[in-house]
């Protein structure tokens, strides 16, 4: 019906998958791999990444402005930040990158039982993570409320910023796994290949937003 | 010629065929679950139409305190809360909205040659959020809670302790929702133009209004978050007490204008750009020539927005920064001149070498050249620092701003909606009443702004609701006053004009204009599905390639590459536009207004301070999202 040998813009028509028509493990593999660059759901969590990512450089900044506008950093009376173990739980927590790439992988090869074992996994270490830092949180901020002065304002802010982002990914993976549940298709693939890079970029943050807030420890 | 009519029966199946696949839901509802880009730009289009008219009658009734020494209208507060308003509502409710909403939305997927946006889905729901937002915005208004220091929002005025009401919790939550509908507009419209372009439109081929909207919406992506963040931080200061602002506790008050400026900046050549792509769409088709210096205007309209993110400290001079650091944002100020001069000679020499016909679109577009320049001519003045430091804060800048805001950036949307009229309407606009609408505009324009600045450099401070007599003021001013009457008289001829010719105009045909682009070579108004059959693209003047449109035909005859076996749509690689992957495009949809409207629950929580109720609306935000996509695009 839409002419299989018709040339358009250098690639015969039938050359061309129909990837989001593809439904099941074959059909996956097949689509994915005949396409020569990324899918429109990649360019999107690009963007989220471009957005997402001037957001933290202007809360980073304005640590690092607040800093250099005050002699004492922390400033006096404020607890130092801790070091050692956020550094520790974010080299943890940075394991899922892996374990996202290899769902990722899975899914391309469209070895559906694979996606799911990895997803979990990595659900697992994430929201062991979260659960962590979100109870570490609420007891920094009832030793040292966040209205005491701006250092206190720009920590509790940007590190409450960056757990958000990794409950939205734990959000981000149950869908996936939700969706997963009922078997493979492109639209689920691509889903998953943009959930990982969403994954990238939280882990590099997280790295960034720890190497941030421990600085002021350091000088 | 255009694929309007087809050229056989079985083309006329197809197309029928077509038709009943991508047509949406019909009815009111239909325009609450669309997900067709031609209706959320008609959308955007009449909603941004009605917050003009707000931040018009603001204006006027600033106007109308101003005509005269001594009046009393208005209280100084109420007129707090109207500049607030004004600034407010035209710059993200009107010029933002209007020319990425409505001419963006409308435009980019045709002149693509796509069928749709690459998220149809999220487009709906950038609609509905910045629907949502404005209402948020004005219930203020009507609660007497407005707005009320200035659309840049000064702290620590706008801190709690001298603004202790909801006002300015409004701005910042208001700013915070808009800013996410012009975020997802911005996403949607980059991967748009890399991925859903038609098959062989390489980036070099692609037409200059398209690179405009690539560069507003690169600027809109990277500059929003900048802004975000400085609200943010206002709103915990003002409502937990954090001390961001505060330089008692260690914050600072520079810190608020370095955050705004570095997004403010970006903004006015993000609200100026869109205007330049569609100047380099009306001057071809009136000039019936290929636009001078194609390359350099592709690179000059990105450019504009790069320069700008390194400009904003210009906006401080006046608060004490460093010598160094103004000379060195002065630099970078100045080097603005060279983008934009390159599209004021490419836009000039294409009408003097082509067969310029003044038609009313065109004729804007010269109102706008000409305004652009005045106001680039007194913008680049504030490279000196005493000038800038000597007019900062007088009626000056409002007279520079305007001409570019008003001027140079609204003056092409007015050309924009003559010009593409006929498109969207099928039907002519009437010529003379348009070409007198013109006149009236550009004669009000000038009235209302060229005079404030002279009373600027006479000292007149802006944001004062009056002024003595005996100061050398009130002729100016009383002249401005009449200006702005004669402007909003222009705009309802223009509005009026376009209402009379959709009832009685006659029928336009697919092209009336011969324009250049591919929006042309399908019917007016555009079919659901824009084009019967995936348009060929050799150059960036597609509609004037003869022998591809005579193909495109040839294929709709036989069938080929008309991709009618499913909601379909192309995808391409992002640079060389090599056909890449077929797509299934998502159908209606309820959940984006839904979506919007559990977020502006969210978002009138926290300004009441209820956040656990606030928390409950956005738990009910993430269940709307898994409902949006419990059904996958294949699947429906």
């Amino acid at each position: 019906m839409s002419g299989g040998d018709y040339v358009a813009g250098g690639r015969r028509l039938g050359d061309v998958p129909r990837t989001t028509a593809a439904t099941g493990p074959a059909a996956v593999r097949r689509a994915i791999r005949r396409r020569t660059s990324p899918s429109a759901a990649w360019w999107g969590i690009l963007m989220v990444i471009a957005s997402e990512g001037v957001l933290f450089a202007a809360m980073i900044g304005t640590f690092f402005y607040l800093r250099f506008n005050n002699v004492h950093w922390p400033l006096p009376g404020d607890p130092e930040p801790k070091v050692i173990l956020p550094i520790v739980l974010v080299a943890i927590l940075s394991t899922t990158s892996v374990l996202m790439q290899l769902a990722w992988r899975a899914a391309r090869a469209g070895a559906l039982g694979l996606v799911r074992v990895f997803l979990v996994v990595a659900l697992v270490v994430q929201s062991g993570y979260f659960a962590y830092e979100a109870t570490d949180f609420g007891h920094e901020l009832r030793a040292t409320p966040i209205d005491r002065d701006a250092y206190t304002s720009i920590h509790y802010t940007l590190l409450g910023a960056d757990h958000a982002h990794v409950f939205l990914g734990i959000l981000f993976n149950v869908w996936l796994l939700w969706k997963f549940a009922r078997g493979i298709t492109t639209y689920r693939a691509n889903a998953l290949q943009a959930i990982t890079w969403y994954w990238h970029f939280v882990n590099i943050l997280t790295w960034v937003v720890v190497g941030t807030i421990t600085s002021a420890a350091v000088g | 010629m255009a694929i309007a009519t087809p050229p056989t029966p079985a083309a006329a199946e197809r197309m029928e065929l077509l038709a009943k696949m991508w047509e949406g839901r019909p009815g009111v509802l239909g325009w609450f679950t669309t997900t067709d880009h031609k209706k959320i730009g008609l959308l955007y289009f009449w909603t941004t139409l009605v917050f003009f008219a707000a931040g018009g009658a603001e204006a006027l009734i600033m106007r109308t305190q101003l005509a005269q020494p001594n009046e009393k209208l208005v209280s100084p507060n109420t007129y707090d809360e109207l500049f607030s308003m004004h600034g407010i509502t035209m710059i993200f409710f009107f010029i933002i909205p209007m020319t990425t909403g409505a001419f963006g939305n409308y435009l980019l997927p045709l002149m693509l040659g796509a069928r749709d946006m690459a998220f149809p889905r999220m487009n709906a729901l950038s609609y509905w959020i910045f629907l949502a937002s404005g209402i948020f915005l004005y219930t203020s208004l009507a609660l007497g809670v407005a707005p009320n220091a200035g659309w840049f929002d000064y702290v620590p005025l706008a801190s709690r302790q001298y603004d202790p009401g909801r006002n300015i919790d409004f701005y910042c939550l208001g700013i915070i929702f808009n800013s996410i509908s012009s975020t997802l507009t911005a996403a949607q419209f980059i991967v748009t133009i890399f991925k859903s372009r038609a098959p062989g439109m390489s980036f070099n081929r692609m037409p200059l209004f398209c690179f405009a909207m690539l560069a507003a919406a690169g600027g809109l992506l990277f500059a929003l978050p900048l802004l975000s963040a400085d609200t943010i931080f206002l709103f915990l200061d003002r409502n937990i007490g954090t001390h961001f602002y505060d330089i008692a506790r260690g914050g600072s008050a520079y810190l608020w204008q370095h955050l705004f400026w570095m997004f403010g900046h970006p903004e006015v050549y993000i609200l100026i750009v869109p205007a330049f792509g569609i100047a380099t769409e009306i001057i071809p088709a009136f000039t019936q020539r290929r636009v001078a210096a194609f390359p350099l205007v592709a690179i000059a309209e990105l450019l504009v927005v790069f320069i700008g993110f390194g400009v904003w400290a210009h906006h401080m001079y006046a608060t004490g920064i460093p010598t160094i650091t103004a000379i060195f944002f002065g630099s970078a100020t100045a080097m603005v001149v060279i983008p934009s001069t390159i599209q004021v000679f490419a836009w000039c020499m294409t009408m003097v070498l082509g067969t310029a016909r003044f038609g009313t679109p065109l004729l804007f577009i010269a109102g706008f050249i000409f305004m652009f320049v005045i106001g680039g001519l007194s913008g680049i003045m504030f490279v000196a620092i005493p000038f800038d430091q000597q007019v900062t804060d007088t009626y000056f800048i409002i007279a520079h701003f305007h001409y570019i805001i008003f001027g140079a950036a609204v003056f092409p949307i007015f050309g924009g909606m003559y010009y593409w009229f006929p498109k969207v309407t099928g039907k002519l606009y009437y010529e003379l009443p348009g070409q007198i609408s013109f006149w009236i505009l550009f004669v009000g324009t000038n009235l209302l702004f060229f005079p404030m600045h002279i009373v600027g450099l006479l000292g007149m401070p802006r944001r004062q609701y009056t002024y003595p007599s005996g100061m050398g003021w009130s002729g100016y001013n009383l002249v401005e006053t009449i200006g702005g009457y004669i402007t909003a008289a222009g705009i309802i001829l223009l509005i009026g004009n376009l209402v009379v010719s959709y009832f009685r105009g006659a029928p336009a045909g697919p092209d009336p204009w011969h324009g250049a682009t591919l929006e042309w070579t399908t019917s007016s108004p555009p079919p659901p599905y824009n084009y019967a059959v995936i348009p060929k693209v050799s150059s960036a003047y597609p509609n004037w390639d003869e022998a591809d449109r005579a193909e495109d035909r040839a294929k709709l005859a036989e069938g080929t590459f008309v991709l009618m076996d499913g909601h379909e749509q192309v995808a391409v690689t992002p640079v060389d536009g090599t056909f890449d992957e077929v797509v299934e495009m998502p159908h209606d949809s309820p959940w984006p207004p839904l979506l919007a409207l559990s977020l502006l629950l969210v978002f009138f929580m926290l300004v009441l301070h209820k956040y656990g109720a606030a928390g409950i609306f956005a738990v009910g935000t993430v269940l709307t999202l898994f409902g949006w996509h419990s059904k996958e695009p294949q699947e429906a």
